[in-house]
């Protein structure tokens, strides 16, 4: 229950509050959106799992969200910044379709 | 990462698996979930009491959540934000290339005074003798041909445009052929000069499409289109309907509903095509 509040808080404030981002870094939110999500289901199997940790869902959350923006930063000065932005996608998509997959499994035994 | 079983001194080397070449998509998908988890949970007694509900590592978590739904909603709003920006770009683009039309037409203008001034000259330079009153009549019965003047007299007016299923179907709408067939058969018919929607039309001008519109000498027309034509009214429309185009438009209006209506001009005033230009001249022997 303390997650989802956490997440429509975090939410609302996003929302009410309008922060702008510096656009140095705009091309990166998507994918740091991505990172994100991967971080958060995998959290939500683990907590299904019975193995959930705060302390790794942190900083599993942060360094993914950093890496993938670094990754497409480093590629962007490399000149491959779509390309290694479409690999982050497939990767993290993938895990978070098996992560989900799994989620459903635990959930509806289906 | 990966869990290759470790290799034990003397034994013989392990057959190599089959998807080696794989191993890092069977990485993804064999560990989808931080192995973290796992092995701090293995660690952590089982019982679970060691775990307080207030402790701060539950705290930064709660912060994290906070973080990712704030980061979900600017993002959002950003997508958001940045369609009224790609809004703007395309005005500002429409507008461009309508002060690039406007100055186009400017231009053309200026080609027609020019091309005034020119004839005037002509007409200066050429003397007074016969061979100049030849050569002007010459001009003048050939001018109105090739487009070179503007044309006015009686004619008729074929107006077509697009069926109205024409949204469905791609069939339905005329295109720059039909333009083609009407065109010729209204020279076919006797037309002294052609104009579709006030483009004269010249030996030399293309009837071609571009995208959806279909073009006249590069310039893009809008329907309905309206084709004029000055020639002699009381054959120039019989002569049409039995012409092959004739037919052609009657079997598109018939059999997929595109508008074709023909109708006698007392007066019709056609300018002339300012994409004439000289391109062979020879001096004339006097």
């Amino acid at each position: 229950m303390i997650p989802l509040i956490g997440l429509v808080v975090g939410i609302v404030l996003g929302l009410l509050l309008e922060p702008t981002l510096p656009t140095v870094l705009q091309p990166y939110l998507p994918i740091a959106i991505v990172a994100a999500l991967d971080a958060l289901f995998g959290a939500f199997r683990a907590y299904l799992e019975g193995t959930f940790t705060d302390r790794v869902f942190v900083v599993s959350f942060i360094s993914n969200v950093l890496i993938a923006a670094l990754i497409v930063w480093v590629g962007d000065q490399i000149g491959v910044g779509s390309q290694l932005s479409t690999g982050v996608v497939v990767v993290l998509g993938i895990r978070i379709f098996t992560n989900v997959a799994a989620i459903r499994r635990v959930l509806f035994h289906a | 990462m990966s869990t290759a079983t470790p290799r034990t001194p003397g034994s013989p080397r392990p057959p190599r698996a089959v998807d080696a070449s794989m191993d890092l998509l069977n990485a993804i998908l064999r560990e989808p979930v931080d192995p973290d988890y796992a092995r701090l949970a293995a660690a952590a007694p089982v019982d679970g009491g060691a775990r307080p509900g207030r402790s701060p590592g539950r705290w930064a978590a709660g912060v994290v959540l906070v973080l990712a739904g704030a980061l979900f909603a600017v993002a959002a709003l950003q997508t958001n934000r940045s369609a009224p920006v790609a809004a703007t770009e395309r005005t500002e683009l429409v507008a461009r290339i309508q002060d690039a039309e406007a100055q186009q037409d400017r231009l053309r203008l200026q080609v027609e005074d020019l091309d005034a001034q020119i004839e005037q000259l002509r007409s200066g330079a050429l003397g007074d003798d016969s061979t100049s009153r030849a050569l002007e009549a010459q001009i003048d019965r050939l001018g109105p041909a090739v487009g070179q003047t503007p044309v006015s007299g009686p004619g008729v007016v074929v107006v077509v445009d697009d069926a109205p299923t024409s949204a469905d179907d791609a069939r339905d709408q005329v295109l720059d052929l039909d333009l083609q067939v009407l065109a010729n058969g209204l020279w076919a018919s006797g037309a002294e000069a052609v104009a579709i929607n006030g483009h004269r039309l010249s030996a030399l001008t293309a009837i071609r499409g571009a995208g959806d519109a279909i073009t006249v000498d590069y310039r893009s027309l809008t329907r309905p289109y309206r084709v004029e034509a000055v020639g002699d009214p009381r054959t120039l429309q019989a002569r049409l309907a039995e012409s092959a185009a004739g037919a052609w438009w009657n079997d598109l209006s018939q059999n997929r509903g595109m508008a074709y209506s023909t109708s006698d001009a007392e007066k019709l005033v056609l300018d002339s095509d300012p994409g004439i230009t000289l391109r062979y001249a020879r001096a004339v022997g006097r």
